[in-house]
């Protein structure tokens, strides 16, 4: 486990982009309840069984060459084409969990061999770095659904060691065929929509389209990243601890860190059965009497950004003074403090943001006011 | 005598997951596949159920539908005569 709370960083600046809009856009659309996921042919142009997924407008399903979330990208976050990221004393940290492979697939079912200039990391990460401006300090951690707070963590680290005076993470997750396909083949992604923390018969996740990005600076914003938490049961690949230590382990250092804060908690909630009541209840227990939110059943997993996106639109949950609640779920659920309706946050000082992976990883930060 | 899908199955098992030290008639009809027993994990039954979904014409909804269908041979054997295109299965 790696666990800091000695330095906080500040978050200088922040965005994300969802199928319902930029940051500000997806917590309003939140607060209304609104569902991004749809029910899409899992392969795309090749059909398959309707699974819900949520995808940036316009956007289908399959590749293109070049991947046409780039755009959006270069529309929407402006702060990651500053001059100076990527050079001395101001690297930058990508995170995906699945980088280009989409691509590679693409170009498996066409033969075209454009693909894969996008396909596989260093190809992906290379076009990132040209397109976006970036220099040579570009870092790149892929730990599947915890990739996030994994850059998070480790562009952290520079600020707080005095080697970057400002650090940049980017993470993205864009969904393809392949990615889907995979998920459908477990049978977690099915015809069902997710409702995360919900008591039902079968589990269902969906799966959605999300980038974001944080800047990171040792004395420059009113945000900050107040303690993180890493954590791997080193259990199983694709099961946790039937007793949900590694949920309790990695949130142990964040509730040391946040004693005497009134908390708010945005879970991983991605929707499936087991994991769902294992976070549930370790909350319950680290946190006792916080409220508990999930936002992927409306949005879906947004696999390795998640922990970003999620940053992001905690950060504007604050702004606004209103938590989202709990979209696409309803009672009964697993644990008494699971919000299935929004409600004012103006009386909390501090959200506990946690992510889970496959392979027993945890992860968690505490945001609050710097 | 074997039934002749449970026997199928178990061939299909082997095969699939190339198990070098399992024969078929090794796999006992009520043991569990996965987790104990046969020792099979969550990797090994997505490409079980793969197979079988295409071998037998069968769709498994969910995580949990796939946990029960393939907690033993026999349990598998029931799933697929109650789901599947009975001039599919072996006689």
């Amino acid at each position: 486990m790696y666990s800091s709370n000695h330095d906080s960083v500040r978050l200088a600046a922040w965005g994300c982009v969802t199928p319902l809009g930029d940051a500000a856009g997806t917590v309003a659309a939140l607060l209304r309840g609104e569902r991004a996921l749809q029910a899409v042919p899992v392969l795309g142009r090749e059909g398959g069984d309707p699974v819900p997924l949520a995808l940036l407008g316009g956007r289908a399903l399959d590749e293109t060459a070049p991947p046409s979330w780039m755009a959006t990208i270069k529309s929407r976050f402006r702060p990651v084409q500053e001059d100076g990221w990527g050079r001395p004393r101001r690297p930058v940290f990508v995170t995906s969990s699945n980088f280009g492979v989409g691509c590679l697939y693409a170009y498996r079912r066409s033969g075209d061999l454009t693909f894969l200039r996008y396909g596989a990391l260093p190809n992906c990460v290379e076009w990132l770095r040209r397109e976006l401006g970036w220099g040579e300090s570009v870092t790149v951690y892929s730990h599947a659904c915890v990739s996030a707070h994994l850059g998070l963590l480790q562009a952290s680290r520079m600020i707080q060691a005095g080697l970057a005076d400002e650090a940049l993470v980017f993470s993205f997750d864009f969904l393809s065929p392949f990615v889907a396909g995979g998920f459908h083949a477990l049978k977690i992604l099915n015809a069902d929509f997710p409702a995360p923390y919900q008591v039902r018969a079968t589990g269902s996740i969906g799966l959605g389209d999300g980038a974001a990005f944080a800047v990171l600076a040792r004395d420059r914003g009113d945000f900050a990243v107040l303690a993180q938490s890493l954590h791997n049961e080193m259990h199983h690949f694709t099961a946790n601890r039937a007793d949900g230590s590694g949920f309790t382990t990695c949130l142990a250092p964040v509730a040391t860190a946040a004693a005497g804060r009134r908390l708010w908690l945005k879970g991983h909630g991605t929707g499936t059965l087991e994991a769902g009541r294992l976070e549930c209840e370790a909350f319950a227990r680290v946190f006792p009497g916080a409220p508990l939110v999930g936002w992927k059943g409306s949005l879906g997993h947004t696999l390795g950004s998640c922990g970003l996106v999620e940053l992001a639109l905690a950060v504007e949950a604050m702004r606004a003074g209103r938590t989202p609640g709990t979209v696409g779920s309803a009672a009964p659920v697993f644990a008494d403090s699971v919000a299935l309706e929004s409600f004012a946050n103006g009386a909390y000082d501090g959200v506990v943001c946690a992510s889970n992976a496959f392979g027993g990883s945890h992860a968690a930060f505490l945001l609050g006011h710097a | 005598m074997s039934d002749p899908l449970s026997a199928h199955l178990k061939q299909l098992i082997v095969e699939t997951l190339r198990l070098e030290d399992v024969k078929p008639e090794d796999i006992q009809d009520n043991v569990p596949l996965i987790g104990s027993g046969l020792s099979l994990d969550s990797i090994d039954a997505v490409e079980l159920v793969l197979k079988f979904e295409k071998e037998f014409g069968i769709k498994i909804r969910s995580s949990e539908e796939s946990r029960q269908a393939l907690a033993s041979v026999s349990s598998l054997a029931a799933f697929i005569r109650q789901h599947a295109d009975p001039a599919r299965l072996p006689t």
